[in-house]
């Protein structure tokens, strides 16, 4: 081997990474640029890491990267917006029983804000409900809400 | 040499591991996870990690409404006319795993659905009552197909018909027919603008009657009045009335005399006596 890896070249190849990263949208090569980033400190801390050591530093940095990032980081990502999430938007939800279902009959819910562009939605409840019971969605099947009561 | 090698292996295994191990769902997607050909699980938006090798994206479902045309289609209705009628439904995909296990193509399922639905709807239905009564198709309509695909995960938000045109002859036949309406109706109005006409002129005729007559009636009151007071200021006191009566036959004369034809003007000697003559008894 001619070549000698300094740490620069592992700096200059993990900022490439990183401004990769751009292009590939795909939040993969980043933990790749950090990397190298780790390893070119490394490298200047420690001059006499050879090659393999490098490349395994490399390897294992990237991986610790990601896992670190979905163990710790991930979850403080709170969701902006539910649009486009129709079934996380419904679940949840409370209304008014304006109908109480009778036998082989489904009853009907009102909500304040409406669920999915409509107020009032048919559901279903496995046990009794009276008209007035605020009752919350668990499941939606097709156009009817499979309800539980507060 | 072989570390070297076992090395470079193990960071490409690193990397295709990590690639295949993170995946980036976009907004308004989900991704049906398969763990080895089995359905596992499915992947929200934003950035999820699946276990590579086991794990495959089997499927991409968008989640947002998904605007669904309704290809035109000839309908006949209960009367026997054929109208033409298009639809646009909207979904949303509320379970994608449902709808991309429980039938091949939902597309195509929930557009065949819902224009067999609209066959069968308006075909229960007169012309008229289909042509005018759109809501009633679509709450129908949307009752008739949301059972059917709740098993498929789908919601269907809304369905609206968008037209509904009579065929070719039938729109002549309509048009004729609401032609000859307006024609009626133009009838009936002019001939009850004259029946109104020939009354108001009546009544006016009427009314200028009743006035006329009102008239007559004052005038000859009045009249009366005047005789009245004439009598009382003459009171059996003759002189007076004979004085005027001379003085009004002299200027009856001479408007005689000036007149400018040939004439023979024939005076009374005794004025008096003619006067009187013409007063009758008064002078007596």
């Amino acid at each position: 081997m001619s070549f000698t890896l300094l740490y620069w070249h592992w700096l200059a190849l993990g900022m490439i990474l990183i401004i990769a990263e751009l292009f590939v949208p795909s939040f993969t090569i980043f933990w790749f640029g950090l990397g190298a980033v780790l390893v070119a400190l490394l490298l200047l801390l420690f001059p006499t890491i050879p090659l393999t050591g490098q490349l395994l530093c490399f390897a294992l940095a990237s991986g610790l990267f990601t896992w670190l990032w979905f163990r710790y980081l991930r979850p403080l990502m709170t969701d902006r917006t539910k649009a486009g999430l129709s079934r996380e938007a419904a679940l949840g939800e409370s209304g008014q029983v304006i109908k109480a279902p009778l036998e082989g009959q489904r009853g009907v819910v009102r909500f304040t804000i409406p669920l999915l562009g409509n107020d009032e939605w048919p559901f279903i409840c496995q046990t009794p409900t009276a008209v007035g019971d605020r009752v919350v969605v668990r499941e939606i099947s097709g156009n009817t809400l499979i309800v539980e009561k507060r | 040499m072989a570390g070297i090698v076992l090395v470079v292996i193990f960071v490409i295994l690193v990397l295709v591991t990590i690639t295949l191990g993170v995946r980036l769902v976009p907004q308004g997607s989900k991704y049906v996870i398969q763990r080895l050909g089995k359905f596992h699980s499915t992947l929200s938006p934003g950035l999820n990690i699946i276990i590579p090798y086991i794990d495959t994206v089997a499927y991409k479902v968008t989640t947002k409404d998904i605007v669904l045309d309704i290809p035109s289609q000839e309908v006949i209705t209960r009367d026997n006319a054929v109208i033409i009628a298009n639809a646009v439904a909207y979904l949303n995909i509320v379970s994608p795993e449902k709808a991309v296990y429980g039938v091949t193509d939902y597309i195509v399922a929930i557009q065949t659905l819902v224009q067999t639905s609209l066959r069968s709807i308006v075909g229960e239905m007169d012309l008229d009552d289909a042509l005018s009564s759109r809501d009633m198709i679509k709450a129908k309509l949307k009752a008739a197909i949301s059972d059917d695909i709740s098993d498929w995960g789908i919601t269907l938000k809304t369905v609206e018909i968008q037209d509904i045109t009579p065929s070719k002859t039938m729109q002549t036949a309509m048009e004729e027919q609401a032609a000859a309406e307006r024609g009626r109706r133009a009838t009936i109005t002019r001939a009850e603008g004259e029946k109104s006409a020939a009354i108001l002129s009546a009544d006016g005729r009427l009314e200028a009657s009743k006035r006329d007559a009102q008239a007559q009636v004052v005038l000859a009151e009045a009249s009366q009045r005047a005789i009245q007071k004439v009598t009382e200021a003459i009171q059996a006191n003759e002189m007076p009335v004979l004085y005027l009566l001379g003085e009004k036959y002299i200027e009856a004369v001479r408007q005689i005399s000036t007149a400018n034809n040939a004439k023979v003007v024939l005076l009374p000697a005794d004025i008096p006596a003619a006067v009187r003559g013409i007063i009758g008894t008064l002078g007596k």
